[in-house]
This record gives structure tokens, sequence and C-alpha cells, in this order.
């Protein structure tokens, strides 16, 4: 069953290799945003199926994006996971506390990203 | 090729596709190594200031996340730890300079190894 993402990541590298990932391996239908703003009003533009929000972004950042998103009750209910390439564990539980649905981790294996998604939101 | 390296095992479509997106974003990542040689040359002149050294903490965090995603997991390890060098909570101490000069050393190399 094809699937929508939205990736909101200001890097342009990192933004490009997941939206392929996806599309490629996946064959989901992929939409991008390259800041927090912008990723709002993609976000309910689109009714993605879930959203991969970077974490550190200039201006508006993942978190703050993320209670953004879920004031908006077009956009309240979609599943989030934090990209984020911190990895100190303070780091990570600040970010699980959230309420997302997981923290994935940059670098990520863009052969098995769909994989881990779809585990994560039990799409299998 | 660098130990824990592994480009080149994906499917052949992503395989092609990505190296299509390494070469477009191949000067960026050069770019971002450049920041962290501005960020030693200018430590070892004595005029480090604020802004560079959160432009090369940037730098460094973004070269974490990019490398390993195009196989690069050496890059990445050096990266992290060029990021903590360069942890904005604290100025960068001056022997730290060095070991900053070699990881952008090392990461040059890397990106040349990987073509």
């Amino acid at each position: 069953m094809s699937r929508r993402i939205l990736i909101i990541d200001d890097e342009d590298d990192i933004r490009e290799v997941a939206a392929l990932s996806l599309e490629t391996v996946a064959g989901w239908d992929v939409a991008v945003a390259s800041s927090g703003a912008q990723g709002i009003v993609r976000a309910a533009e689109y009714n993605p199926d879930a959203i991969l929000l970077d974490v550190m972004m200039p201006g508006m950042d993942g978190p703050t994006t993320f209670r953004e998103l879920r004031r908006n009750p077009l956009t309240a209910r979609i599943p989030v996971l934090l990209l984020t390439a911190k990895v100190q564990s303070n780091d990570q539980r600040r970010f699980a506390d959230l309420g997302v649905e997981a923290v994935l981790f940059k670098p990520f294996d863009p052969l098995t990203l769909p994989t881990q998604i779809a585990g994560i939101l039990g799409w299998n | 090729m660098f130990p824990g390296d592994t480009p080149g095992a994906e499917s052949p479509d992503l395989s092609a596709a990505l190296e299509q997106l390494w070469r477009k974003f191949l000067p960026q990542l050069e770019e971002r190594i450049a920041v962290l040689e501005r960020a030693v040359e200018a430590l070892s002149a004595g005029r480090l200031s604020g802004t560079l050294q959160a432009d090369a903490h940037t730098a460094a965090h973004k070269l974490s996340g990019s490398l390993g995603t195009f196989g690069l997991a050496s890059g990445t390890a050096l990266a992290r730890e060029a990021e903590l060098l360069c942890s904005e909570d604290w100025e960068i101490a001056r022997d730290a300079g060095a070991r900053l000069a070699e990881i952008a050393a090392q990461l040059r190399a890397i990106l040349a190894n990987r073509g």
C-alpha cells in the first residue's frame, strides 16, 4: 500500500537521500519542506500518513514544529518521527518525552529506512 | 575505503541514484570541511570568533549526519568528534586545534577516497 510521507529538514542532502529512499525502496509518495514553518503549512495541505521531522533547524526547530503540528486540528493526529544526529542520551530522552512516535538517528541507511519507519508505525 | 564504510551495498537503482546525489552534494560536503579548516586556522592565529566556532560546530554536526548516510561511517565518527571539539558550550582549547586539523584532513581523505 502506498503511503504519503512529509520530510521536514533544512539539510538538502539529507532531505533528498531520505526522499530517494522512501520513493525508490518503498514506492511511497513523498513531499518535502526545508523549514519548520514551511513544513507546518505543507502538512496541512498534503495530509501525510507520517512526518519525518529534523530536530536541529534554524528558525523553528523540530520540537517547536512538532508542538505547532499538534496544536492544529488538521495535523494533530499525524504520526511524527524525529530525525536527529544527536546521540547523547539526555537529548534522546528529551526528544522521546515530547510525545513523538519515535526518534530516528542520522546517519540512516537509505536501504532500510522505509522498513524502519513501517515497523515503528505498524505498516508491515 | 575506510573501516565501516559501505558504499555500494544498495540495490542497483538506489545505488545509482545515491551516486548521483553524492556527486551533487560533494561540493557542499567539501565546503563544510573548509569551515572546520577555517576554524583551525583562526584558532592557531588566536582570532577564532564565536560566530566561526558556531559555524564549525554546525558544519561538523551536518557532516556527522550526512557522511554515514552516504555509507561513510568513519566520516560520521570523525565529524562527531569534531562537533564535540567545537561545542558552543566552551571555547576550543588551543591543543584541540591540532586534533581538529587532523580530523579535517582525514575527512578530506575520506571524501577523496570515495571519489
